[in-house]
């Protein structure tokens, strides 16, 4: 029999975490020896960077089952604390041109900013949570939604513009790039601007699946499946709700600092809801209530919009014909198509509420089956 | 006299302008086992839901060992020692029988979520999953520990409801229809499986409920209730004979008449 | 003072009557399905898209309106057949998931068709000649709109009270399990609702970008959320709340555009503040106070959970 006294670390787990090494190890491989140009590695450092916020929206709407679309704010808000504390000082005058170099004169590591980054989402999502929280799931929603539209006001506000840069873009800070080590002159040695976000991403992951895990992991699911039967066990929905909402908009905060770093220039009116939307529909594809669900997902939606139907988006000849209906905008129209099929016929998604460990599990326990009846 | 566990104080519940429960008293002292009966629709689980935390009374008073619980909310009270199941039975869906379990000791974590997820909770943890191993092996529920909760049948999963109270170790346990759906000899086992709980656990036991055998069999005391308002108190024996009772329950004004109705 | 305010008033009071336009179809869905329907801003945007294209054809702009309030009716009744309606018996998420995703569907089906350009709106003839009101100029529609809404509503409420097809929708957004034991053919009262929704969405429309002649893909997101905004404040389910709500939101909105200017003007500032970036999240900001203090918003009904 099993022992339930403690949760074992059963070969499955160890399989998964061979897998994700190994994938992490492939990456860092390939980053040396093929063309740093390779479409591959921007498609990895992006869906990072998704996987990351997705997996916190998850935390909400599949494991708590908080209806919350307000990402995009919490992404802008780690993305612009990023930002600002990481410009170096010498070029605060070029980027806040309008605004006299800025207030802050100062700059923090990068691993620092992204803590911050982190920690101000959070705050802004305690404070937002007090009334936000209250409200049933789809004025939750809305709320939500709206709160996204107000941080995106604030921080174009002129009057901010000494910390905000005000509509004008944040550039200039450390990007992914900047990870790789170059030599005395210049020539990148060592590739790492893959394998950092990467390795964010798995660090970042790894911490919430472990909170997925633990008691409170426990509690939050027993508040999505039934609220009024979590309240009779004890569990107080308030302060549970509270710490699923600031914990899932810490890692979007940091999401929105990896972002930040992906693109290397931050401006508040890139954080549209559209944004939000693209998450929601990431973690919808991969499965509500599944973390590698999410992860494989980001990386098939942006691999899928960045990569492998780029050629819709151009003319393509078969022999003679000339394909009907490409051109610019098409990729996305087959992509929102096979969007709305997944929604309405697949709406488990790719993983349902499934991990990587269960399908392992599963994949063992049907072979012990089939040896069996041999 | 034994120590009072409970104690409603003239309780109202309006709902709109529907009274669903109308200035109702009650008094349940430690160890005894307690029923609300009533035809249905009478306010008795609207009395659980107040007493539970769920509704605030309009009026009235919840009193638990002699601490005013009015207005609380449900999880603080359920902290104070209160457990109950529900009617239409609410397990977790989405976790196995034993996870059903564990998850009702999360009220009396000592950790907080950074130790928790950063496993510095260890000693912890291991001790809410031995603590529900002793209870599904108790009701005898262990041998589907890794089931889903809401694939069990029906019988199983009034027990696996009662466990997972147990498991957030009250000592008042309200328990609301736990035979209904149940065939006569799962009945008559449920009696004895809440008698013997109620010792081992030293728990007072308050249930509604409508197969009279059971409710005859071991309640200590009675209330009956109709349309909101008590009709009848006193020892099984008591309430069986009473006129009133008898009245709402055959109905012998002309309306029930006519239908032949008999609420059971 | 009165001089710097009134054309702000006025714009605002006729923004606030297309809202309200926009906000009933998310009223009366939400009565009935208790759906947010977050494509129906984009169903909007599309009318624009429709209007553009028909005039650009050569189309008599007397012809061409009929026709896109029946093209807009006849997308608003597809969405629902499509993606909707298979969804009936599905978790309410899942339902809202499906309208983000219609959302996402018709933004980038514009945006394909557009090839990305932002499209002028024709101008239709009498609507949008200037003229001068209390030494206000603006265009003709601004005036037309509150009034022609308000006929629209006294129509639409008209029509729910006095009509079979009326008291069916009032008798399944009351209770939907019970009206379909009724025999009430609830999909044909669902797919009426969401034609006459998207019908006055399309008249909101025409009026809406003959004031803002751009149409670009995200056109109808800010208006659809505004829209909604108003419908929760006046008590979602209610029609007379959504337009009392899109008025206020609308004339609120416009009042901050001009802040800058009045404040300045009644010498209560010195310098421009910039508020004017303000307008668009004032609208939610007001959404989170009604929602904590009052959830059912102005005119609604309080709904208990039974347990």
């Amino acid at each position: 029999m099993k022992d339930l006294t403690r949760k074992k670390i059963d070969s499955a787990t160890i399989i998964t975490g061979a897998i994700v090494i190994a994938v992490l190890l492939a990456s860092f491989i390939a980053e040396q020896f093929m063309p740093a140009t390779s479409m591959l590695f921007t498609v990895l450092k992006k869906s990072a960077t998704y996987a990351l916020v997705a997996v916190s929206m998850n935390l909400l709407n599949g494991f708590t089952g908080i209806f919350s679309l307000g990402q995009a704010g919490f992404m802008l808000l780690g993305a612009y604390t990023y930002g600002i504390f990481t410009i170096p000082v010498a070029e605060r005058m070029n980027v806040y041109q309008y605004y006299n170099g800025g207030l802050v004169q100062f700059v923090v590591p990068w691993y620092v900013a992204m803590l911050l980054a982190g920690l101000v989402a959070a705050f802004f999502a305690f404070l937002i949570g007090l009334p936000v929280l209250r409200l049933k799931s789809d004025y939750l929603a809305i709320a939500s939604l709206g709160f996204a539209e107000i941080i995106r006001a604030l921080f174009q506000w002129d009057k901010l513009g000494p910390i905000t840069n005000g509509s004008n873009m944040l550039r200039l800070f450390p990007s992914f790039n900047d990870f790789n080590i170059r030599n005395a002159s210049g020539e990148v040695v060592v590739y790492l601007d893959t394998l950092v976000p990467l390795l964010i991403t798995t660090l970042c992951v790894g911490i919430i699946v472990l909170l997925i895990n633990s008691t409170f992991g426990r509690a939050l699911k027993a508040i999505r499946d039934d609220e009024i039967a979590a309240e009779a066990m004890g569990i107080r929905l308030a302060s549970h709700k509270r710490l699923a909402f600031c914990v899932s908009s810490f890692f979007a905060g940091v999401g929105g600092a990896m972002l930040a770093m992906y693109q290397a220039t931050v401006q508040a009116n890139g954080f549209t809801t559209i944004m939000t939307y693209e998450i929601l529909l990431i973690v919808v594809i991969g499965g509500i209530g599944s973390v590698t669900g999410s992860c494989l997902s980001a990386f098939l939606f942006v691999a899928a919009s960045e990569w492998w139907l780029r050629f819709l988006d151009q003319k393509q000849m078969l022999g003679n014909f000339e394909v009907p209906l490409l051109r610019n905008g098409f990729r996305r129209v087959v992509f929102s198509i096979i969007i709305m099929v997944v929604v309405l016929f697949f709406r488990r998604g790719i993983m349902g509420t499934k991990e990587l460990p269960d399908l392992i599990r599963g994949f063992k326990n049907r072979r012990r089956k089939e040896a069996a009846s041999k | 006299m034994s120590e009072n566990v409970l104690h409603i104080d003239h309780l109202t519940m309006r709902f709109g302008g529907v009274v669903a429960v109308n200035d109702l008293s009650m008094d349940i002292n430690r160890g005894e086992i307690v029923a609300l009966i009533g035809p249905n629709g009478a306010g008795k689980t609207t009395a659980f839901n107040m007493v539970t935390g769920v509704y605030q009374p309009t009026e009235g008073k919840i009193s638990l060992e002699g601490r005013d619980i009015t207005g609380m909310r449900p999880d603080e009270i359920t902290k104070l020692g209160v457990a109950r199941t529900f009617q239409n039975i609410r397990l977790f869906s989405s976790m196995t029988v034993f996870d059903n379990v564990l998850t009702a000791h999360h009220l009396r974590r000592t950790s907080n979520f950074l130790t928790a997820t950063f496993r510095l909770n260890l000693a912890e943890e291991k001790k809410m999953r031995q603590e529900s191993e002793a209870l599904l092996k108790e009701v005898g529920l262990w041998e589907l520990k890794d089931e889903m909760a809401t694939s069990l049948p029906y019988g199983k999963q009034r027990l696996l409801e009662i466990a997972r109270a147990l498991a957030t170790q009250p000592r008042l346990l309200l328990l609301d229809e736990p035979a209904a759906g149940m065939n006569p000899q799962e009945t008559e086992e449920l009696g004895a499986f809440i008698k013997e709980i109620k010792d081992k656990f030293h728990l007072t036991v308050f249930l509604i409920e409508h197969h009279m055998n059971l409710v005859m069999d071991i309640s200590d005391r009675i209330y009956v209730i109709d349309f909101g308002k008590q009709i009848s108190e006193g020892t099984p024996a008591e309430v069986q004979d009473d006129p009133a009772v008898i009245a709402a329950y055959l109905g012998v004004d002309e309306e029930e008449e006519s239908n032949g109705e008999v609420g059971a | 003072m009165w001089n710097t305010i009134f054309p702000y008033l006025l714009t605002g009071i006729s923004v606030g009557g297309q809202y309200a336009l926009i906000a009933i179809g998310y009223t009366m869905v939400y009565g009935i399905l208790r759906l947010i329907n977050f494509a129906h801003g984009d169903v909007f945007m599309v009318a624009g898209i429709v209007m553009v294209y028909m005039a650009a054809s050569g189309m008599p702009l007397w012809l061409c309106i009929p026709l896109v309030l029946i093209t807009t009716a006849l997308v608003g009744f597809l969405i629902e057949r499509v993606a909707y309606k298979p969804l009936r018996s599905a978790p309410r998420m899942s339902v809202m998931i499906s309208a983000i995703g219609v959302s996402y569907t018709l933004q980038n089906l514009v945006l394909y068709i557009t090839g990305g350009l932002n499209k002028d709106y024709p101008a239709i003839p009498w609507l949008s000649e200037s003229i001068t009101i209390m030494g206000a100029t603006t265009k003709r529609v601004t005036i037309v709109t509150p009034f022609l809404t308000i006929a629209l509503v006294v129509a639409l409420v008209m029509l729910i009270n006095h009509t079979k097809i009326g008291m069916a929708m009032r008798a399944v957004s009351r209770d939907f399990e019970t009206s379909q034991l009724m025999g009430i053919k609830i999909n044909s009262v669902i797919s009426s609702t969401f034609v006459i929704g998207t019908l006055l969405a399309g008249v909101g429309s025409i009026l809406y970008f003959t004031n803002y002649p751009t149409v670009i893909p995200t056109s109808g997101a800010m208006p659809g959320l505004k829209a909604f905004v108003a419908a929760v404040f006046g008590g979602i389910g209610s029609i007379p709340g959504a337009v009392v709500g899109a008025f206020i939101i609308g004339i609120a909105e416009n009042i901050i555009k001009g802040l800058d200017i009045i404040l300045l003007k009644a010498g209560v500032t010195h310098s421009m503040l910039g508020l004017a970036t303000f307008s668009d999240a004032f609208t939610f900001a007001l959404l989170i106070v009604i929602l904590s203090v009052k959830p059912t918003g102005l005119f609604g009904e309080k709904i208990t959970d039974k347990v």
